[in-house]
Order: structure tokens, then sequence, then C-alpha cells
């Protein structure tokens, strides 16, 4: 069963299009890796899903709900972290997840689990701006899985992680859909880490979607076109690369 | 419930001492003028308060706007300086709520406000004027008199801060409007009713000119025209990101 589904889903700026007629498939408690590179519009199309931006054309549906008229509704069932954490300098970290809580109407358990889930809880009653860049990425995933919501979407939520850090979000992001039933979204220029992570996953380039499927199915489609399929990443910028020659071909 | 989020937002933004700061040097001002030429203004016939509010109101009705402006700049700088308002807009909560909830914010504080210098001006009208006894329903009538004139002010000045990203933008935009609107002339009812004017009148002027009741429904109209723009910009800032 598809929890998000896209159909032509598009968005431009002026004249340039950073989403592209996309139709997204994603499996409700599937971890749906996103790939593509710097522009592609991977961050655009997580934006229009959160109705931070309004799309140009096509239409998506989330957990059966359609944008916008269940804006509200969508969004009580996703935890979302996009590019950058966004919180109050102003406010602990405790006090800004308290903020979310409150808003989402949870217990305050919710928010001592939070910081204990990203390792923040030694460090909960010190200013946010204060925040070293990990700490405050840190942060904004506490925000994001705050109450455990069914849908999940985080936009490179491993930047400027550690090493321990980085290990330990890949384990919780593939333990979420067991444990919680969770569909996640995710996000990443770490391939390796992708590879270890996603079930599905989703190929963006200039706006377009290159290819969408499994893993299995994207080293079948990669030895069927003789890409390289020994890891994610070869696969990944053989596939780029080709597309982006078709691309000066038709200019 | 937004009303008290809202509150906690502000922890440790100078907000509050910045409103407190206000309230105190607009109170301090009619202090002041008495405690310098206090035989100036008892030697003047006619009602005591309405003579200390024609000698100071002016004043104090410009340091209460220049600090609505500082305030309304602190409160949605919080919002913007480390993104939180994205954080907000993708939260279950309609972003005109938090509009709504900031504008109560800074009613709540300057009621506070005018409620501080209000008494600062029965307290000299007490001191230096030995006939004049304490009348709590005209204090109170006068407070509710020059909220609802700061209210069209107050709304429009919380519609610049939310739309502009950069608190010195609608600092900016506050403090010209400050100035321009300050050479309009008072007597003139069609101008003294434009936001960022109104606040200068009081209540006994306005009664002199039996105008009160127009006043005060003129700045409550004005008041939900400007609610009704935040709405509708609200609803449309999406296309614009
Ligand atoms: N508000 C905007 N106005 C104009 N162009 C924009 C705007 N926001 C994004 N873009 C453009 O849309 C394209 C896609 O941006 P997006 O942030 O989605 O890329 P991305 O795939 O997330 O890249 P990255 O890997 O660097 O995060 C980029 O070319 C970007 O310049
Ligand atoms: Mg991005």
């Amino acid at each position: 069963m598809n929890i998000i589904e896209t159909n032509n889903l598009t968005k431009t700026y002026g004249d340039f299009t950073a989403v592209n007629e996309i139709s997204l498939h994603i499996q409700k408690g599937h971890v749906y890796g996103f790939l593509g590179p710097n522009g592609a519009g991977k961050s655009t199309t997580m934006k229009l899903f959160l109705g931070l931006t309004q799309p140009t054309g096509g239409s998506f549906q989330i957990d059966g709900k359609t944008y916008p008229k269940d804006r509200v509704p969508i969004l009580k069932t996703i935890g979302s972290f996009i590019e950058a954490p966004a919180f109050y300098g102003n406010l602990t970290g405790e006090e800004n997840l308290d903020i979310i809580r409150k808003i989402l109407g949870l217990p305050r358990q919710s928010v001592t689990d939070a910081l204990e889930l990203v390792g923040l809880t030694q460090f909960k009653k010190r200013l946010a701006k204060r925040y070293s860049l990990g700490m405050k990425q840190r942060l904004g995933l506490a925000g994001a899985l705050l109450g455990r919501p069914p849908i999940l979407i985080l936009d490179e939520p491993t930047n400027g992680l550690d090493p321990v850090g980085i290990h330990e979000i890949r384990s919780l992001i593939r333990s979420l859909p067991q444990q919680f039933n969770c569909t996640v979204l995710v996000s990443s220029h770490l391939l390796s880490e992708m590879e270890l992570m996603a079930d599905d996953i989703g190929i963006l380039n200039h706006g377009q979607l290159l290819f969408e499927g499994t893993m299995e199915q994207l080293r079948q489609t990669a030895k069927a076109n003789g890409f390289p399929t020994d890891n994610l990443e070869d696969t990944f910028l053989a596939m780029i690369d080709d597309d982006n020659r078709k691309r000066g071909q038709i200019r | 419930m937004i009303l008290l989020l809202e509150i906690k937002k502000l922890k440790r933004t100078g907000c509050l001492p910045a409103f407190l700061g206000g309230a105190v040097l607009a109170a301090a001002f009619p202090l002041l003028n008495m405690l310098v030429r206090s035989e100036t203004f008892t030697a003047l016939p006619g009602e005591p308060f309405r003579i200390l509010t024609d000698a100071n109101w002016q004043m104090m009705a410009m340091l209460n706007i220049l600090t609505i402006i500082c305030g309304a700049c602190m409160i949605y700088h919080t919002e913007y300086a480390n993104n939180g308002a994205q954080k907000m807009a993708v939260l279950p909560v309609r972003t005109y709520q938090i509009f709504w909830g900031k504008f109560a914010v800074t009613v709540l504080a300057l009621a506070g406000m005018l409620l501080f210098e209000i008494a600062a001006l029965e307290l000299c009208a007490m001191h230096w004027f030995p006939d004049y006894h304490l009348q709590l329903t005209a204090l109170a009538k006068n407070l509710c008199f020059s909220l609802i004139a700061a209210l069209p002010t107050i709304i429009l000045m919380m519609l610049i801060a939310s739309v502009c990203q950069n608190m010195w933008i609608s600092l900016g935009i506050g403090v010209i409007l400050v100035f321009t609107v300050s050479v309009f002339p008072k007597e003139n009812l069609f101008l003294s009713l434009c936001p960022f004017n109104s606040p200068y009148q009081t209540l006994a002027l306005a009664a002199q000119n039996g105008s009160e009741w127009i006043f005060t429904l003129i700045c409550a109209a004005e008041t939900i025209i400007f609610g009704i723009a935040a709405f509708i910009f609200d609803n449309v800032r999406r296309y614009f990101l």
C-alpha cells in the first residue's frame, strides 16, 4: 500500500523547473531513500509534501489525504526535518521540544524519550543557539521523532553528525518500521549509508525521476543498462552521468 | 494555549524588559515635567487629568508606538532568527493562529504599559492638584480608549514584522511610518485615525469633538481589516516560497 503517492508533481520557480512531473510511490512501512545530486529537487519535493511551498502542477496524497484540503491532518501524521535544523535559539533544547510537544498534544514523557533517543539528554538545559552543529542536527531530529509519527520525512538527517552519530541514526531509521510501523522518506548523499538503510530507492536528476524501485530492481536495471552494480555509489554515479550526457545531446 | 506558547517563546529575548523600559520611560515623562515646572500646569484652568494629558500624552504615545515597533520586531525576530518559523509551519497548527497569539501578547503588554502610564498620570494629578480625586471609572475608560486607539498600530506593525523576515527592515519601516505620520495635522479626524497616528488621540480630546465612539469603532474596524489582510497573506505566502 502506498502511503505517499504523487501524480506528476511539479514545482517551477519562474522559468526554472525544480521538480518536473514526478510520480512517486512510497510504500507503508518502508524506508524510501531519495537520491540525487545537489539541486536535483529532493528538498523541494519534501517541502511540497509539508506544504512549505505550493505545487505548480500535479497532486499528491499522503495517507489517503489530499493537499491542500487536508493540510493540517496531513501534518499531524508527519514528523519532519528539512535541510537545516529549525529551532528557537533563545530556548534550551528541552524547551524547544516542549513547544512542539504542546502543539502535538503529547505527554511530558515524550520529550525525555526524544532527547534520550538522539543522545541530547546531557545537554538539554543548554541554549539551542549554543549547540554545536551536530547537536543542533540532533535537536532537529528529536523534533521530528517526537511522538513517533507514522511518517517521517528526513532531509539529510546525518549531515554534520560524527561517525558514531551517523551509525546511531542509521540503526534508528532502520529499526523504526519494525518497531513503530513507521514509513521513512530519507534523503542523503552518503550512499553507503543509504545502501544499508533503504528498502526502496528513488533517484532524481534535474527535477526528473530517473529510477524508482527496490534495491534489487535497481541492480537489475543497472545490469541491463551496463552500469556497474558492485555498490550503490558506482551505480548512482554512472546513472547520473549517463542522464547528464543524454541531456547534453538534447540541448 | 497558543497564547501561553507564544509567551514561552519570548523567554530570554529581552522583550519583557523592552516593554517594561518603554512603560517606565513614558511614565517618567509627566513626573519629570511636573517636578521641573509644576507651576506652569497647576496655574492652568480646567480639569487636572486633562491638563496633564494635554501636556504629556504626545510624548508618551510616541514612546508607546516606538515600544510597539521594537516589541513586534523582537517577537518576530525570535521566530525567524533560527528558522523556528519553519518548524511551526510543519506542525499541525494554523499559522495565522501564531499571528493572533503574537498579537495578543503585544496587546497584553501594551495594556500593562498603559495601566502603568495612566496610573502615573493619576498620581501626578493627585499629588500636584490638591482638589483632585481619583476616579476609577474614568481611569478604566481612558485605559480602554487608549488601548483600542493603539490596536491598528499594533496589528499593522505585527503584519509588517511577520512579512519581513529581516528584523532591520521591519524596524526601518516602522520608524519611517512614525515620522511620516507625525507631520500629519492632529485636528483632522480622518488623518488622526491612521495607524501610527491614532495612539496620539486622548479620550478627553475625542470627547471634546464628540468623536469618541466613531473613533473607537473605526479603530476596531481597522484592526479587523488588517487582521483579514494578515490571514490572507498567511494563505498566499506559500506561493512565494
Ligand atoms: N525559492 C527558490 N527560488 C528559486 N529557485 C529555488 C528555490 N528553492 C529552490 N530552488 C532551486 O530548485 C532546485 C532544487 O533545489 P533543492 O533544494 O530541492 O535541491 P536538493 O536536491 O535538495 O539539493 P541538495 O542535495 O543540495 O540539498 C535548485 O536548483 C534550487 O536552486
Ligand atoms: Mg536539499
